[in-house]
């Protein structure tokens, strides 16, 4: 009987009684009974709350500088600027009296970035990072391309209450 | 000036019913929208998330902002609508609903009337509103309503019978139609009904679940079945109405059960002189109700949320020192209990809601045919046996 397809077992005594019992209707409520706990609950109260981002999620974009020095980590390789699908990155770079390549200017627009992230692996020394920061919605058009000082001073998440 | 008072309320007694209408209304009134306001928060911990948080502490003015945008909405009558039934039927359905709390006794001294073919009386009138949901799902002129409105009035119908047969039972052991009687036959007897009739209780409770459309009877107003149903035309205000009668009738089903089988206001185990601590209940359930608005306002994320919910605890702590006075206890324990009761009952409705899935318009049919109407008919004939071989050998 167990090897024939699609066969239903007559109802048994135990199945009349908890037929008549109301047996599985009631383990059904005492489990939603036991999701009205505080620990059951999923929702987050942003922006009252700090949202969980993952940590390798791709935000906004940062120049990171050395953190002793405080110089620029960016060596103006451009590598950034050709691997964006987008083409909105622009390094101004000028040879200093050493014959060193220094960074100038640098634009971001954010306004056709799609935060594929290719940007921040292409460049060798770690310098452009996408950051968690995803609160960057701006007023105007204009807003929207970042230059050198907004990207190193990086993001600027909202103060959240807890 | 008292005794002028006393003097007119006893020459026009009218006026007396009709204070006591006024408050009633405006309570019930209150009550519905916060049991809208319940089932929100209530089903959502249910599902794991937090329902209305915005609008004001923990969403408590949600009820206030759903009144005022259903007010200020459009009033549309779908071209083609017979416009006076149109019309007619949310008020058809709110009468009916409302009418019933003439007749239920909130604590032994306060109902509105005391009728003594009370039972006959509910009955009748709350199977008037079907006429409203008739009414409205037929003069909307659209395909939706109509089937709604077919669905839902024949589910109601032949849960009614079902209902009527299962309440025949308590009438066979309480001897009386009126209300107030069957609540004091309950005290007299030292048992509630329930013990009595359990197989009565549960096809009442089935039964009222299906003739308040409420899940998993809710078929005719599923959202992913029938667009809304019978409301499905109505906006604004007239939807308000439909939508006060629906969970009226949810709070009428709740009383009504409770008066019936779970000894109205009666505390429980009432003739138990050991269990006399009881009494206390109504201080120990707002202290309980003082300490647990404090514990939310702690979990708050907003300062002034959490002002007021320690405000809010002050005034629970000071209310149950007010109860705890003697002669305001005493008053108070008929009530206490009889809202306790029927707030369990509407805790289950939603919690029925939360937990069930739907069941399809034939299982429905079927279900009440073939299943509620038999079972509560041999009740009935066990009931009369019993009934009749106790007071042969008693």
């Amino acid at each position: 009987m167990h090897d024939r397809v699609g066969w239903i077992r007559p109802m048994g005594f135990t199945d009349l009684v908890r037929r008549v019992f109301l047996v599985d209707l009631i383990k059904g409520l005492r489990l939603t009974f036991s999701y009205q706990r505080p620990s059951a609950t999923y929702t987050e109260q942003y922006p009252l709350e700090r949202p969980m981002v993952a940590e390798r999620y791709r935000g906004a974009p940062r120049l990171n500088n050395h953190p002793e020095s405080g110089e620029t980590l960016c060596i103006a390789c451009n590598l950034c600027s050709i691997a964006c699908p987008e083409n909105l990155i622009v390094v101004g770079w000028a040879r200093t009296e050493d014959r060193k390549k220094r960074l100038t200017t640098f634009t971001y627009d954010l306004s056709r970035c799609m935060f594929c992230g290719l940007c921040e692996d292409a460049c060798p020394v770690d310098a452009l990072e996408l950051t968690q920061d995803f609160e960057i919605a701006q007023y105007s058009r204009q807003g929207m391309i970042w230059e050198r000082q907004a990207l190193e001073e990086g993001p600027r998440p909202t103060r959240y209450t807890r | 000036m008292l005794q002028d008072a006393i003097d007119i309320l006893q020459a026009h007694p009218f006026i007396l019913a009709l204070i006591k209408i006024l408050i009633v209304l405006l309570v019930l009134s209150g009550i519905v929208a916060y049991l809208v306001y319940m089932e929100r928060k209530v089903l959502s911990f249910m599902q794991a998330r937090l329902g209305p948080m915005r609008v004001g502490p923990w969403g408590l003015l949600q009820p206030v902002a759903d009144g005022i945008k259903l007010l200020l909405k459009e009033d549309i009558i779908p071209a083609g609508a017979d416009k006076f039934v149109f019309l007619l039927a949310p008020a058809v359905s709110v009468m009916a609903a409302f009418t019933v709390f003439s007749v239920i006794p909130f604590a032994g001294n306060f109902y509105i009337s005391d009728i003594n073919i009370g039972l006959l009386f509910i009955l009748a009138v709350s199977s008037l509103g079907i006429y409203g949901i008739i009414l409205g799902g037929w003069s909307s002129n659209s395909h939706y309503p109509l089937l709604g409105a077919m669905r839902s009035a024949a589910q109601l119908v032949s849960y009614e019978v079902a209902a009527g047969m299962a309440l025949v039972g308590v009438l066979l052991i309480s001897n009386s139609l009126s209300m107030v009687e069957i609540v004091n036959r309950q005290q007299q007897m030292g048992v509630w009904n329930v013990f009595l009739q359990p197989v009565a209780f549960v096809i009442y409770l089935i039964a009222g679940l299906a003739e308040t459309n409420r899940n998993p009877f809710d078929l005719p107003e599923a959202e992913s079945e029938l667009t809304a149903g019978f409301h499905t035309e109505y906006s604004g205000f007239r939807f308000a109405l439909y939508f006060l009668a629906e969970y009226t009738n949810m709070v009428v089903v709740s009383c009504i059960a409770v008066t019936m089988f779970l000894g109205g206001w009666l505390r429980p185990f009432s003739s138990v002189r050991a269990l006399d601590f009881l009494r206390f209940a109504p201080v120990a359930a707002l202290v309980g109700a003082a300490a647990f608005v404090l514990w939310l306002g702690l979990k708050s994320l907003l300062p002034l949320e959490r002002y007021f919910f320690v405000a809010l605890a002050i005034a629970c702590v000071l209310l149950a020192g007010l109860v705890a006075v003697p002669a305001v206890l005493n008053a108070v324990q008929g009530i206490f209990w009889f809202s306790l009761k029927v707030l369990v009952f509407l805790y289950a409705f939603i919690w029925y809601r939360g937990t069930f899935p739907r069941y399809r318009y034939d299982q429905l049919m079927a279900v009440g045919w073939r299943w509620m109407i038999p079972i509560a008919l041999g009740n009935l004939i066990v009931t009369a046996v019993v009934r009749y071989f106790v007071s042969t050998w008693a």
